[in-house]
């Protein structure tokens, strides 16, 4: 308490000192004239009378001295006057100055949001309490992305023991459903088993669990409400539990509240939790080919290869249901829910870490060189301190609050800069890339990149004042020069080495990136208007409404005006998938079925005549579908050039029969009336299935609720857009539409591969101008270092040739070196970008001597300037330097 | 130099509290004679350290110090205790009791075994 009080007395002592300076002086002065008066009194002569005063007082000056010890904070003064005195030296040279802030800012701030944008990625953890336990479960299939389960085989996991502690499923593809209450609304609500929020290890905050009778056919229809849903349309009623609410028209009890952060596994939006009906009951009932996303909670100590192992007697078991021909195929898969939530979000994110992880290198480097030279600089300085009686400690403590205060100016730069980059990153990012709207400045990551660019300041701030100053430095003669010399050329060729790396992989991002967006997509997107037209399951319940709705759109859009093409279509290229089914199950007549295998996949898609025209497709043999193909009667069938190359080799493909036994397994077989080209349709990289078009019938079997309206028009789309809503507006106002221009549609999908090689671009011009800066820096300091040495040089009778050569020659060696170890890091980094790359060898020798060249022009010009100036330097004044 | 005792550390702030207890307000000067007549000039102050513990006392809220006028009409600055002063001399001067006390018996004790 008491040292406290004295402590804040001190602390605010400090501001008002010459208010308490005057004061002890009238204090002393009252002090010695009471004292001489006494001795006066006491006999003394008034001389002696003061010396004695004085003498027991301990001198006037250094009682004041001692009195101030106690009154203010005598090391906080020092420091700020340290830093004062610091901030003016650092005034006086706003170059150097202004280099290193701007140098550390760009390290700082880069490193931090880059970093604050992977960190969720690789390694911020799962919001699960113990999400290292968490794995992803299932098989392996060609005409499946992810591992899955069949559900009667799930069920029979759920009678056997298991390497889990807990286990769970939900069905994918989390159905849409609305809310039929007073103001309708369409949500996404994922439907999980019971087991689901225990094996996650979440709790409602509101209300229960599922438990296991939830899930049973027949049970009372529940529900769970997300947090969001239940702040915004339930004002966050804490009694909601129990209520009743309307969903997809069926009465369903809410039973409980998820937590704000609650997160879905797949990462899907969740905004209502429903139960999954899972018993025997259902199994029998239901399509017993119903897909499951099954996930575990492994027991403890258990890894994933063991619970891999576990698995294999359950996966041998349930290959009898596989066709024995696909078997080699299948496959078992456990891995953790990280892995699967990240899919490829890894390798980038890898990439973009590394890249900037060297900016901070480079930067570091930079600020080191940087203070190197200037110290050496500075040598003569700290010599005439040292003989006027400054001891090691203080000079240090200079030197250290110079660079602790440069640190600091940097940092805050950093942070300004991490700002606003983390924005630019948000504005540019593509969809898709992880948890990327979610990221933000870490504080944590913030304060690192600052220690490190502290503790390299600090390092070679410091360094250089630890020496004893020595006496031959006042006259100029610096000591150990030459040595430093060769330590800073080193870092320069690290430099540049690193700057090379930095530069070709950006370079093979660039070319990819290049590749990609001229990647034939098949179609002509130009014109060209989508629109997605969503049947709500409850209105729409069975397939003939659906059609019937859909028939009225295709009436009422055909009459656009103007000189367009309307064409309908159940999925849309270059990224929209397929319907798809094994190449096995094509059946043509005459020929024997495939042996062996699936045979890969075969896509496919329900379109109307104007399709092919619409699109742009061309139909390089026989015809496109017409109105009269879209007769019950009809079974025309359309193949991709690649479909038809690979069933029908040699042969011409027009008005052969074949029948896909998959998926209409009675169907009658379809006659091949033409050949399209070829188009891509899952995405700009992935190796386009070979597919076939059948026409779109208004009495299919199938249908799945969702539509493309095509329209290739040379009218607005945003009159298009209007005209289309108030159409379908008349037939049904509920129903929802999305349009998108088909260019836009091609465009995303290079927005990813863009974003990498964009950013990646950003660093390597960092990296190239930070590694100019260094050579620069150097080049001077040593040209300034031998300025005596040149002006003997030209004295002797030297061209100012020879002497920039000189110096360039010496830069050179240097840079080349630094220069082939660049190539050969780029090479090892070529293999690590591999599977970003699209159409880039991985070695392209013309990529890595464009870096490199690149490199060794900046590093010459970044020597010229300092070479140059050197071949200027007049011999008389050379000579007399210092 | 001299064959008085000077004031050994951390007693100086306890001589200053109890000086100010029984004489009241004082100034710096006044303080130092005192003590030093007190102790029967047997003691010297070094008048330049009186300061500083002065001024350290004040920062602790243990005495307050006012611009006064002296016997003599000129002015001096006075230094008083405070509440919290007093309780600081109650204890500090039962903790030197306790010590001497301590000591004594320690002493005597070697006095009787030699």
């Amino acid at each position: 308490m008491r040292s406290w009080r004295a402590w804040l007395m001190r602390l605010a002592s400090t501001f008002r000192k010459r208010r308490s300076d005057a004061e002890l002086s009238a204090e002393l002065e009252r002090h010695l004239q009471l004292h001489i008066e006494d001795n006066v009194r006491a006999g003394m002569s008034p001389k002696a009378a003061r010396r004695d005063a004085l003498m027991k007082l301990g001198g006037v000056e250094q009682t004041k001295e001692l009195y101030r010890g106690q009154r203010g904070l005598p090391w906080a003064e020092e420091v700020l006057r340290d830093s004062r005195y610091a901030g003016r030296t650092l005034a006086l040279r706003p170059g150097f100055t202004v280099t290193v802030i701007l140098t550390l800012a760009l390290g700082i701030g880069a490193t931090t949001a880059v970093f604050s944008v992977v960190d969720r990625i690789l390694f911020r953890s799962l919001p699960y309490p113990h999400d290292e336990q968490l794995v992803s479960f299932g098989v392996r299939a060609p005409f499946e992305g992810l591992e899955f389960m069949l559900a009667p085989e799930y069920a029979v996991l759920q009678s056997q023991r298991t390497p889990f502690e807990s286990m769970t499923s939900l069905t994918p593809g989390g159905a849409d459903c609305d809310i039929t209450e007073q103001n309708p609304v369409r949500l996404s609500c994922p439907v999980v088993e019971s087991t689901f929020l225990s094996t996650f290890g979440i709790r409602p905050i509101v209300g229960r669990d599922f438990v296991k009778e939830d899930g049973r056919t027949g049970a009372a229809r529940v529900a769970l409400l997300s947090y969001h849903v239940w702040r915004t349309r339930c004002a966050g009623d804490p009694g909601v539990s129990g209520k009743v609410i309307s969903v997809a028209g069926k009465p369903t009890q809410i039973i409980g509240v998820l937590p704000a952060d609650f997160e879905m596994p797949n990462l899907g939006p969740a905004d209502l939790l429903l139960p999954q009906v899972l018993d025997e009951a259902s199994l029998d009932r239901n399509n017993p080919r119903m897909l499951l996303r099954a996930f575990g909670r492994l027991k403890p100590s258990v890894t994933i290869e063991q619970a891999n192992a576990a698995l294999q007697p359950w996966f041998e078991d349930s290959l009898r249901f596989v066709p024995p021909q696909f078997r080699a195929e299948v496959s078992l898969r456990v891995r953790s829910l990280r892995d699967r939530q990240m899919g490829d979000s890894r390798v980038g994110a890898w990439v973009l870490l590394g890249s900037v992880v060297a900016v901070l290198l480079l930067a570091c480097v930079n600020v080191a060189n940087l203070l190197l030279v200037r110290a050496v600089g500075r040598q003569r300085e700290m010599a005439v301190r040292a003989v006027l009686g400054a001891s090691r400690a203080r000079l240090v403590r200079q030197a250290l609050t110079e660079s602790l205060l440069l640190a600091l100016l940097g940092g805050i730069a950093g942070c300004g800069l991490a700002f606003g980059l983390l924005k630019a990153f948000l504005s540019i990012a593509p969809d898709g890339i992880v948890h990327l709207q979610k990221a933000s400045l870490d504080p944590r990551v913030l304060l690192f990149c600052f220690g490190v660019s502290m503790m390299a300041g600090v390092l070679f701030g410091v360094a250089p004042a630890m020496n004893e100053p020595a006496a031959g430095w006042i006259v100029g003669r610096a000591s150990g020069a030459a040595v430093r010399g060769v330590f800073r050329q080193t870092l320069v060729a690290a430099q540049i080495a690193g700057s090379v790396i930095l530069l070709a992989s950006a370079g093979m991002l660039l070319r990819s990136l290049w590749n990609i967006e001229n990647v034939p997509t098949g179609l002509d997107a130009q014109h060209v208007l989508t629109a997605q037209i969503s049947l709500a399951e409850h209105s729409y319940p069975d397939i003939s409404k659906q059609l019937a709705f859909l028939q009225q759109v295709e009436g009422r859009l055909g009459r656009l005006p103007g000189t367009g093409l309307v064409a309908l279509s159940d999925t849309l290229p270059p990224s929209g998938g397929t319907q798809a089914t094994f190449f096995a199950s094509i059946e043509v007549p005459g020929r024997p079925r495939v042996a062996q295998g699936t045979g890969g996949m075969v896509g496919w898609r329900m379109v109307t005549p104007n399709y092919f025209q619409a699109l742009g497709i061309p139909i390089v043999r026989g015809r496109g579908f017409q109105e009269q193909d879209r007769a019950p009667t009809e079974q025309p069938v359309i193949l991709s050039q690649a479909l038809a190359a690979k069933l029908f080799p040699d042969e011409d493909p027009c008005g052969k029969t074949l029948r896909f036994t998959a998926f209409d397994r009675t169907g009658p077989r379809r006659t091949v009336v033409g050949i399209a080209g070829n188009v891509k349709n899952n995405g700009l990289t992935a190796e386009g299935d070979p597919e076939f078009y059948i026409p779109w019938k208004n009495d299919m079997e199938t249908y799945v609720g969702r539509a493309f309206v095509i329209f290739r028009t040379p009218l607005s789309p945003a009159s298009v857009a209007s005209w289309t809503r108030s159409q379908i507006a008349e037939i049904d106002p509920t129903v929802p539409v999305e349009f998108a221009a088909m260019t836009e549609r091609v465009d995303k999908l290079a927005a990813r591969p863009r974003f990498d090689a964009v950013l990646l671009l950003l660093f390597a011009a960092i990296g190239v101008a930070l590694a100019a800066l260094g050579i620069y820096g150097v080049v001077s300091f040593l040209v300034s270092q031998r300025t005596r040495e040149i002006g003997v040089r030209m004295a002797l009778g030297a061209e100012p040739r020879s002497i920039s050569g000189m110096v360039l020659w010496n830069t050179g060696r240097w840079t080349a070196g630094g220069a082939v170890l660049g190539l050969l890091g780029s090479w090892y980094c070529g293999r690590l970008l591999r599977s970003l790359l699209f159409g880039v060898k991985q070695h392209d020798p013309w990529l890595l001597l464009t870096a490199a060249l690149i490199l060794l022009v900046t590093a010459f010009v970044a020597a010229w300037i300092p070479a140059r100036r050197a071949a200027r330097v007049d011999p008389m004044v050379a000579l007399r330097y210092e | 130099m001299s064959d008085k005792a000077d004031v050994w550390q951390g007693t100086l702030a306890l001589m200053i509290l109890k000086t100010l207890e029984s004489m009241g307000a004082l100034h710096g000067y006044g303080i130092a004679r005192r003590i030093e007549q007190t102790s029967g000039d047997l003691l010297s102050v070094n008048y330049g350290t009186l300061y500083p513990a002065l001024l350290k006392l004040e920062q602790e809220g243990y005495i307050e110090s006012e611009w006064g006028t002296s016997d003599n009409n000129r002015k001096a600055k006075f230094y008083k205790l405070t509440r919290a002063g007093k309780k600081q001399l109650e204890r500090e001067t039962r903790d030197w009791r306790q010590t001497q006390e301590i000591l004594a018996k320690f002493l005597g004790a070697r006095e009787q075994t030699s």
